[in-house]
């Protein structure tokens, strides 16, 4: 059995600090590693990177994470990066990790992901050179994303974005920005591998539950969506574990 | 000038609530009501609920606003969700 504690869209400030810790120093009784589904910041800018490392930095479990919108605002996605990393946060981006946990071992492939919608309202890469270029990013996205998730090599595996890989998981946003919000062009890349679970945020007002064509479960984990501090997910169940309720 | 509570006002607020440094949230909610602007959503902090409060009221002087803005709760799960 594997537990993974989730969240997305913490938006960290000076604001926020403190606000999830006393929730975080629970967290290593109840889940084996935390996921954080991207915008870990307001703006991405250095300071509020080290806020985030500060909150979320020296929990007693490994904690992966992926960028969001709003950590590239200031286009100091690097430096947020480098922040993260040194305060011991894996930061993924087109590439995974493979963790050793409980005795198994959770693979975890992760990317931001980016826009263009789902199948019958899509954007596709044809005429100006702005759409070919937005549609062309989400495609490099998801190869690697694809790429990522055949590579790994273990027990579970699971995706991590910050854009949405199926609409299900929008229900709740206005259907004109669906295209804003993720691309089918990920769920095909969590599609192509054996993935147990997808995780990912952005969507604030989307719903909690979906699953890809392929099957694969989908969880909406931003803050707003599941209001808590963080959602725990049981993989490879082979038994009732203590602790938590089982829903 | 006096703002009128139609779709410009709405797309310019919604851009404000984005694009302003003090701001930055996408998902606040605006109603427009007959003569009052609902905002709805939920933030990070009690911080960020009234600057959001406070910047709408700067730049929108004469309308009435009603912030119904919530700050997302922070606590542990209690439950875990089995995957299959
Ligand atoms: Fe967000
Ligand atoms: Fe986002």
């Amino acid at each position: 059995m594997i537990r993974i504690a989730a969240v997305g869209d913490v938006h960290v400030d000076k604001d926020v600090l403190g606000r999830y810790r006393p929730a975080l120093e629970q967290l290593p009784d109840v889940a084996d590693a935390l996921l954080i589904a991207g915008d870990l910041t307001r703006h991405g800018t250095v300071e509020e990177a080290q806020c985030m490392a500060q909150e979320f930095g020296g929990l007693d479990v490994p904690v992966v994470v992926v960028l969001g919108n709003h950590d590239h605002q200031s286009d100091q996605q690097a430096e947020v990066t480098d922040v993260l990393r040194e305060a011991g946060l894996t930061v993924l981006e087109g590439d995974g990790v493979v963790l050793e946990l409980n005795g198994h071992l959770l693979g975890v492939a992760g990317a931001k992901g980016f826009g263009g919608g789902f199948a019958g309202a899509c954007a596709s890469k044809f005429g100006e050179r702005e759409m070919k270029d937005f549609v062309g990013t989400t495609e490099a996205i998801a190869d690697r994303l694809g790429d990522a998730l055949r590579s790994l090599e273990c027990d579970a595996l699971v995706a991590l974005t910050h854009y949405a890989p199926v609409p299900e998981t929008l229900v709740g946003e206005p259907l004109e920005i669906y295209p804003f919000l993720g691309s089918y062009l990920l769920g095909q890349a969590i599609d192509s591998a054996p993935t147990a679970l997808a995780l990912h945020g952005h969507a604030h007002h989307g719903s909690e539950r979906g699953r890809t064509p392929g099957g694969v479960p989908v969880r909406n984990v931003a803050h707003p969506v599941i209001k808590q501090a963080y959602n725990v997910y049981q993989l490879l169940s082979e038994d009732a574990g203590a602790g938590l309720v089982r829903v | 000038m006096t703002h009128q509570l139609d779709e410009y006002m709405e797309a310019e607020i919604q851009r404000l609530l984005t694009e302003h440094g003090a701001v930055a949230e996408q998902g606040i909610t605006v109603q427009c009501r007959e003569n009052l602007l609902v905002l709805g959503g939920e933030v990070e902090s009690a911080e960020r609920r009234d600057e959001i409060c406070r910047q709408i009221t700067a730049n929108f002087p004469d309308v009435q606003v009603a912030c119904d803005i919530g700050i997302v709760r922070a606590a542990a799960p209690t439950e875990v969700e089995e995957i299959s």
